[in-house]
């Protein structure tokens, strides 16, 4: 516990080496006469020491050859996925107005329109429904973005 | 992970080319920050694989909207915002199942010990990680981008878009949390003896 309002400032720049060599020996000074920032740095210290044993492992020289080419390879999957849903959206649309012109007799064009149009709607109700539920249980709402 | 280089080797006129669509200069500008961007979400999601996907992601949403880029700032602070939403959606779908791999983290070389030592320091680097992971995302962030990018507080202030004071105030709770998240370990009690 923290008793000491300089700490939570100070004491983080101190132990960062973020402070200037007046800034430093004023902050010793403090801590000479200050037994909770005292207490707080020699904490702080030691759990910076051990934070600082350990380091990322760089993965090998292959994995990021493989990298950039699945960076690009997600891009131009990305670009075809866009142009096919633009060209079924499209579909989609000309085969609505044909049902709409024609929706005095059933053909089997119309069926197959109307099972398209209820299976997309079923899943959009479908993924909408699991963003709500997934959004009451998520533990990380509060972290700003 | 050494540190890359910092974001702003990346010249002006390739990130204005890159906005322009030119598909080399986007090359350069994952070549010369992908290291940087799969350390960030490492740092977040906890293993390599979620962490390169996420990560490569990120790159293909940016690429995406690039437009709305601004070719004379750095490009990296832009690029973490997208990554950082990409990471914690991520960590939000599988909110049930944390998956943190051991595997990513090691101990910093210490050619002063032996192999037992050696062998201790292992098991505290990953006591560290599980703990690291123990924390809120928030407050591991900076941990992260202090602790193992090595950033000073001007460089995470301007990659957060944070004045440099709040820096210091995050990285107060932030290890403050950390520090709460060790102790709740049994084995913390044995290394706050041999830590100098």
């Amino acid at each position: 516990m923290t008793d000491c309002p300089r700490f939570e400032g100070e004491g983080m720049k101190y132990i960062d080496g973020e402070m200037s060599a007046v800034e430093r020996a004023e902050f010793e000074r403090h801590c000479a006469g200050c037994a909770s920032c005292r207490r707080e740095l020699d904490s702080f210290t030691r759990l910076d020491a051990l934070a600082g044993r350990v380091k990322m492992v760089d993965p090998t020289d292959a994995f990021w050859e493989r990298y950039w080419r699945s960076v690009y390879r997600r891009v131009e999957r990305k670009t075809a996925w866009v142009l096919m849903l633009a060209g079924a959206l499209m579909i989609a649309v000309y085969a609505l107005r044909q049902l709409f012109e024609s929706f005095h007799r059933v053909t089997f064009e119309t069926i197959a329109v109307l099972l398209f149009a209820a299976g997309f709607v079923l899943l959009l109700v479908s993924l909408i429904r699991e963003r709500c539920h997934q959004y009451k249980n998520d533990p990380y709402k509060d972290v700003k973005r | 992970m050494r540190r890359p280089s910092p974001e702003d080797e990346i010249p002006k006129d390739v990130l204005a080319a890159w906005v322009g669509g030119s598909e080399p200069a986007f090359a350069l500008i994952v070549k010369a920050t992908m290291r940087r961007a799969y350390a960030v979400a490492l740092g977040f999601l906890g293993n390599a694989e979620d962490a390169r996907d996420v990560s490569q992601e990120a790159y293909v949403a940016a690429h995406a909207a690039r437009k709305r880029f601004d070719a004379e700032r750095p490009f990296f602070p832009w690029f973490y915002r997208i990554l950082r939403n990409r990471c914690l959606n991520a960590l939000e779908s599988r909110a049930r199942r944390p998956e943190v791999s051991l595997d990513v983290v090691a101990e910093r070389n210490d050619p002063g010990c032996g192999p037992e030592r050696s062998h201790e320091r292992r098991e505290t680097a990953a006591l560290v990680w599980k703990a690291l992971f123990a924390i809120a995302p928030e407050h591991r962030e900076i941990v992260v981008l202090r602790t193992f990018q090595e950033l000073s507080y001007r460089e995470i202030a301007r990659t957060l878009d944070i004045p440099e004071g709040t820096v210091m105030s995050r990285l107060f709770y932030a290890r403050q949390a950390l520090r709460g998240a060790l102790e709740g370990l049994p084995e913390f009690d044995d290394l706050k003896e041999e830590t100098p």
